[in-house]
């Protein structure tokens, strides 16, 4: 994510007329979490909330999202690293204001980021119950334990916006295919304790 | 005929008439044929091989190969209905008796039996209905370097691909898992196998 150049923060100016910091916290966060294709709508709602134009709204919109996502990209946590963003001409009791309201919320974006990465579907649930087999059509009398897993995945969050599609799936394990299981998750234990303690 | 242990229903006529012609074969014949018998008992999916032993204990005792295969089939019968009902090798013995069965024969096939039930029971258990049954499992994990809203991420990631078998078919399965959520999942499996124990 290209930082925002010297031509778009001083839209960022345009915040000025804000009624007050929280309402520039508020703003900072929904561009910030605000997919480029949402920003459209935001910019309406900031051009009626803020008394700009729409082309002013759209642009100090655009500009926040921007420089929003690039500190988070750039992983920056020094004040001077951000301070260091804006043009020399910029208002500077709104840059130490924007700063500082990055700083406040660079951890949980970052978090938010992570979260809605693309990725295969997740795990978000599992159950298990444990039956025994006693009889059948091809033997009247057994006492066979069995296992029952039920695995609750959720696919891409990006895909699926707002109303993520859940499936569950119940597989059955036998004893000897869960002992077969368990070894090879012993494995990537052991693997990943060599890694973290590398 | 009096009540059988291997079946409720009503034995075919041309059974009794089989056993009845085995009596004739030697020890050593009735012995070679059993031993035909529970090999494919044991290996059922080896029908060729089983074909190709019976066509040659024919072939060596000058026994027609036709007759030889309804003899077999009534046999068989014993065998498998013993087997759904967990029959003791007394009553399997009872009941070849029974048919007709001399009583040497029948202690010899009984003998047989015992020895090679537990395999069978195996093979039967194994036969019991599984709902999608986990066939296979394959893993990776590793490290997300990086993406296109964070330059630098370093988390790491664990795939999961099982492998289900869904009627005749089988279906993979992709799923992640974070760090925690595996350690978990490892957890909770522990757990199932010290219950699934517990009842073994």
């Amino acid at each position: 994510m290209a930082a925002p150049g010297p031509a778009q923060l001083p839209a960022l100016q345009g915040l000025l007329k804000a009624p007050s910091k929280d309402a520039v916290r508020q703003l900072c966060q929904e561009c910030f979490s605000s997919p480029p294709a949402g920003l459209g709508p935001l910019a309406l709602r900031t051009s009626a909330g803020l008394a700009l134009s729409p082309a002013e709204a759209e642009q100090l919109v655009s500009a926040l999202h921007g420089l929003t996502r690039h500190v988070v990209y750039r992983g920056l946590t020094r004040a001077e690293d951000i301070l260091s963003l804006f043009p020399e001409t910029f208002h500077q009791n709104l840059k130490n204001l924007l700063t500082k309201i990055i700083l406040e919320n660079i951890s949980a974006w970052r978090n938010e980021a992570q979260a809605s990465q693309i990725s295969l579907p997740r795990l978000v649930d599992m159950d298990w119950r444990v039956d025994i087999k006693t009889s059948s059509d091809s033997i009247s009398r057994m006492a066979v334990p069995t296992c029952l897993l039920q695995l609750k995945v959720q696919e891409d969050v990006a895909l699926c916006g707002n109303s993520p599609v859940v499936s569950a799936l119940t597989v059955e394990l036998s004893k000897e295919t869960l002992d077969t299981m368990l070894e090879g998750l012993g494995r990537i234990r052991d693997q990943l304790s060599a890694v973290a303690n590398k | 005929m009096g009540l059988l242990n291997f079946t409720r229903d009503p034995v075919p006529e041309a059974v009794s008439g089989d056993l009845h012609n085995l009596n004739q074969l030697s020890a050593q014949q009735f012995s070679d044929l059993t031993q035909v018998l529970f090999s494919f008992l044991t290996e059922p999916k080896e029908v060729e091989r089983f074909l190709a032993q019976l066509s040659d204990f024919a072939t060596m005792n000058k026994i027609s190969l036709g007759p030889l295969k309804n003899i077999v089939k009534s046999i068989l019968l014993v065998p498998s209905g013993a087997l759904k009902r967990n029959l003791s090798s007394e009553q399997v013995r009872a009941d070849f008796i029974a048919l007709g069965l001399s009583e040497e024969k029948a202690s010899y096939f009984a003998e047989q039996w015992k020895v090679n039930s537990p395999t069978l029971t195996r093979l039967a258990v194994g036969q019991t209905l599984m709902i999608n049954q986990l066939v296979d499992m394959e893993w990776k994990f590793g490290v997300t370097a990086g993406s296109s809203e964070l330059e630098k991420v370093g988390s790491i990631f664990l795939q999961l691909k099982l492998v289900v078998k869904k009627g005749s078919q089988t279906e993979n399965v992709y799923m992640e898992l974070t760090l925690p959520q595996f350690y978990s999942f490892l957890h909770e499996m522990e757990r199932v196998k010290t219950s699934l124990e517990s009842f073994t």
